[in-house]
């Protein structure tokens, strides 16, 4: 039964996406140096975005630079 | 930043999916499928997965097992969403996206937000995708990212103390690389090749 479970679960996986973005995840994980990028959660403007108390207005946070200023391994 | 909210999510309920645009795999990564993939990470809360499977078995009944469209999953993703009591999605290098693809994106991320405006959205990018974002979103907060010094310095320090060749290197040469390659980054930001940056770091 519990097979039978998760055979359809693994249908419904590919139904929904053929993509899987936890691969690369587990690379940036893998690549990047400890604390490079924390400076990101000690700014107002993280701390006023995960705060919530903005509502909907303050619910996007876009970190924009150019190529190869380290967006992908912010922290 | 995804492990920080992954590791220390404030209430321990928040759910987080991520996706990495990646313009080489444009073809593959539509809006549909972007989508989804985001909606398979918050599957693993059971009361989206219920949803979803009923979703599942009906398109299954109809004829010849149809597609997802856009509209379909959307709504999929703005009900589970609305499931769960707070949900993170962070998205890398929207200017990977293809420009037709950034738009409904950013139109559907809208749609889920107005639905439930407790959602969190990270999102990174080139300059040059800023115009689009706010042009749907008025009052997205951003933060310019450029390489910091601490930063380099460290990266510097961990490459160093890496070096094979050790012996090949004087104090004084070590001084000088650690004083002036992140003076230099500092002062004038050039092109990524001519200087290590945190986005080349590899151990």
């Amino acid at each position: 039964m519990k097979n039978v479970i998760a055979d359809d679960n693994s249908e419904i996986m590919r139904w929904l996406s053929p993509l899987g973005p936890r691969g690369r995840h587990q690379d940036v994980r893998m690549d990047r140096l400890d604390g490079v990028g924390n400076w990101l959660l000690e700014t107002n403007e993280f701390q006023e975005w995960r705060s919530n108390e903005g509502g909907a207005d303050k619910a996007i946070l876009f970190c924009y630079g150019d190529p190869g200023v380290g967006k992908t391994y912010l922290r | 930043m995804i492990d920080d909210l992954c590791d220390k999510p404030f209430d321990g309920v928040a759910a987080t999916a991520m996706f990495y645009c990646d313009f080489r795999d444009q073809q593959q990564q539509t809006t549909t499928n972007i989508i989804g993939a985001i909606l398979k990470q918050l599957i693993v809360r059971s009361e989206v997965l219920e949803d979803v499977r009923e979703a599942f078995q009906k398109a299954k009944t109809e004829v010849g097992g149809r597609g997802l469209r856009l509209p379909d999953m959307v709504q999929m993703l703005r009900q589970a969403v609305a499931t769960l009591p707070q949900v993170f999605i962070c998205i890398d290098a929207l200017d990977e996206c293809l420009p037709k693809n950034l738009r409904e994106l950013l139109v559907s991320l809208k749609d889920i937000l107005e639905e439930s405006p407790r959602t969190r959205i990270f999102v990174t990018g080139r300059p040059q995708v800023k115009g689009e974002i706010t042009r749907h979103f008025t009052t997205v907060i951003i933060v310019p990212i450029s390489p910091k010094t601490d930063d380099i310095k460290r990266y510097l320090e961990e490459k160093l103390e890496m070096d094979t060749e050790c012996d090949a290197m004087s104090d004084g040469l070590r001084a000088d690389i650690l004083r002036l390659i992140p003076q230099r980054i500092a002062g004038v930001y050039v092109a990524e090749s001519a200087v290590p940056t945190p986005c080349m770091i590899s151990h």
